[in-house]
């Protein structure tokens, strides 16, 4: 099956309330959403976000990547519907670039790849009338966690609340190397005992800060920590990972595979944060779940603030693939945004709990209204004819 | 269980609803005529979708009311429903509103179909609140809010589209009536939202964290004006 027609939506959907952390603080959803129409019609949706901190793409090259070499590849693809192979193989038989020239300052083009990756699965699926949920079948229902953002001390703990009135069992809290002890303090306090509490430093503590904050925050019961310390040497996070008893996982140190080879090899940490676009897609963050398990690594599957249904649904679907995963982040929706792009809300309910989506594709009815509602730049790109 | 007053704290969540509403970009374009014919049919179809449904919501409040509030509720719903010794029902009222903006019958058709969308989504969206006395208490603080609002701003919105809308004074009828029905609801409001938190025993805790979620958004800004573009100085509006 011949893609024929490609539109871009970079998007810009307000949030309903400011969400921090170490890096940067963000008002808007900045995701770029890929809509995909084949020969015969149907029509398939994926989302990239852009992460210059992460993988080092931005919207601009973003874009200018998926016009380039992402959609002349598209375009140039004869596929095959997915008719019961084995889910990496179909999902590798795609065969979407994301690699990155060593000058672009891009780690690789996962963001953009997993944009594709996504419209091509949903449309392929719905021109064949299946779920994903059948290529990737649900193993376990899936809970999710609250992230409480790096405001006020004040402001963490009327997250915390909130998410509490939410019955949640698992919250993850951003740190920045400020008030860290004052800040875990009132919201253990504020959630009680049962509540299971995380951080997240989103790289900005050095190693002998990362040991220390490990070290001071250890008396209110945390079950990982998540990137302490920028990406880079393995070694380093090793060498974090050696000093606590708390669990180390690895998010911005894991874009590619290589990555979670060379982490493995260094026994850098013990858990692996996989999110899709930073991960390049469904096809890659499953081979490194592959790896993970293999080599006893947890893995949390993990979200972008701001992502849209889209990218949400396709999390859900890994999330209740996955064998085991020890949390799960994401399907916040308008809990969020002003508006999500589903026709039907994607956020969890009461304790985080969220049901398997059975709908043709990703599951999600896109509403192409929001679209062109909040686009800040629509780039349209037709097949040339053969 | 509530042991200090509370009034004080939901007046005062209220009272900044109302504000951040008064002073949002879009009401003061409303206000002072600044609006194309467009943005005010447009604020016209949100209202009229946001409160065609209200005897449905307040059967619903009348449904979860302690006992000491329900005849005040149920009270509220006949009236409504123009059920009462008034006999003007609002939903009618809010389609000559309709009829006399030029929405024509398949515009009207539509109304009615977004209205009862709003209810659709309501059921349909997955609950966060783990009990029905919580997702009751948020309902009824966001509705004794917009009566709050309506007391206050009613007779200024009535005004602002009669000037430079052009609708005549009779089919602003649910305007007036709100300006001066409302006041007394407002009140009757919060002696509502008190019986309700003295009848399910919600700690003050509690309470503070569902008027946070509540009232995390301006919910006249969500509910008027969600589709309406942003304009300058209107970032965060909606906070």
């Amino acid at each position: 099956m011949r893609i024929v027609e490609a539109t871009l939506f970079a998007l810009q959907i307000p949030f309903v309330e400011a969400f921090a952390h170490s890096v940067r603080s963000r008002s808007s959803s900045d995701s770029i959403v890929v809509r995909l129409r084949a020969e015969d019609g149907t029509v398939g949706y994926g989302e990239a976000v852009a992460r210059p901190y992460v993988t080092g793409e931005t919207v601009a090259g973003c874009l200018q990547f998926m016009e380039r070499t992402l959609w002349p590849a598209v375009q140039a693809t004869d596929y095959v519907p997915w008719a019961g192979q084995e889910e990496i193989a179909w999902l590798g038989s795609l065969t979407l670039p994301a690699e990155a020239n060593e000058t672009s300052g891009v780690v690789a083009w996962h963001g953009s790849r997993c944009g594709f990756e996504l419209a091509l699965v949903d449309c392929l699926l719905k021109a064949a009338g299946v779920s994903l949920g059948e290529l990737l079948p649900p193993r376990h229902p899936v809970t999710y966690s609250g992230v409480i953002t790096a405001s006020s001390v004040e402001g963490a703990v009327k997250h915390a609340k909130r998410f509490k009135q939410f019955g949640l069992p698992y919250l993850k809290v951003k740190i920045t190397g400020e008030a860290d002890q004052e800040r875990l303090a009132a919201i253990r306090a504020a959630v009680g005992p049962a509540v299971s509490l995380r951080v997240d430093g989103n790289g900005a503590y050095s190693v002998e800060g990362a040991i220390a904050t490990c070290e001071a925050l250890a008396e209110f019961h945390i079950d990982s920590a998540e990137q302490m310390i920028p990406r880079g040497d393995p070694q380093a996070l090793a060498t974090v990972q050696a000093a606590t008893a708390i669990s180390q996982m690895a998010d911005e140190s894991l874009i590619t595979l290589a990555d979670a080879q060379t982490l493995i090899a260094a026994k850098a940490c013990r858990g692996f944060n996989l999110r899709l676009a930073k991960c390049g897609g469904l096809g890659p963050t499953l081979a490194i779940a592959e790896l993970a398990q293999a080599a006893g690594i947890a893995v949390q599957v993990g979200c972008q603030v701001g992502e849209t249904a889209i990218l949400s649904a396709a999390g859900r679907h890994l999330a209740a693939y996955l064998p085991e995963i020890s949390f799960c982040e994401g399907s916040y929706g308008s809990l969020l945004l002003r508006e999500d792009l589903s026709r039907r809300p994607i956020h969890f309910g009461h304790r985080g709990l969220a049901k398997p989506l059975k709908g043709p594709g990703l599951g999600v009815e896109i509403q192409d209204a929001l679209l062109e509602k909040y686009a800040q730049q629509t780039i349209s790109l037709l097949a040339k004819a053969v | 269980m509530i042991t200090l007053s509370i009034r004080p704290l939901i007046e005062t969540h209220y009272v900044n609803q109302v504000q951040v509403f008064a002073d949002s970009p879009w009401f003061q374009h409303l206000e002072q005529g600044q609006a194309s014919r467009q943005e005010y049919d447009a604020f016209i179809f949100n209202l009229c979708q946001t409160h065609l449904k209200s005897p449905q919501i307040l059967a619903f409040l009348y449904a979860v009311a302690p006992p000491t509030a329900a005849p005040q509720i149920k009270h509220n719903l006949l009236e409504e429903l123009g059920l009462d010794q008034v006999a003007i029902c609002h939903p009618d009222l809010l389609y000559q509103l309709a009829t006399a903006a030029g929405f024509d019958g398949d515009r009207q058709t539509h109304l009615a179909e977004a209205a009862q969308a709003q209810i659709r989504q309501l059921c349909t969206d997955p609950l966060l609140f783990g009990t029905i006395q919580e997702l009751g208490l948020s309902v009824l603080l966001e509705v004794t809010c917009f009566e709050w609002m309506l007391s206050r701003l009613a007779s200024r919105i009535g005004k602002a589209l009669a000037a430079h809308r052009g609708l005549p004074s009779e089919s602003l009828t649910w305007f007036h009536h709100h300006s001066e029905v409302d006041i007394r609801h407002a009140e009757e409001g919060l002696d509502s939202v008190e019986q309700y938190l003295a009848y399910y025993e919600i700690e003050a805790e509690d309470l503070e964290t569902i008027l946070d979620i509540t009232f995390r958004e301006n919910i006249f800004v969500k509910r008027y004006f969600a589709d309406l573009p942003a304009i300058a100085g209107a970032a965060d509006e909606n906070r």
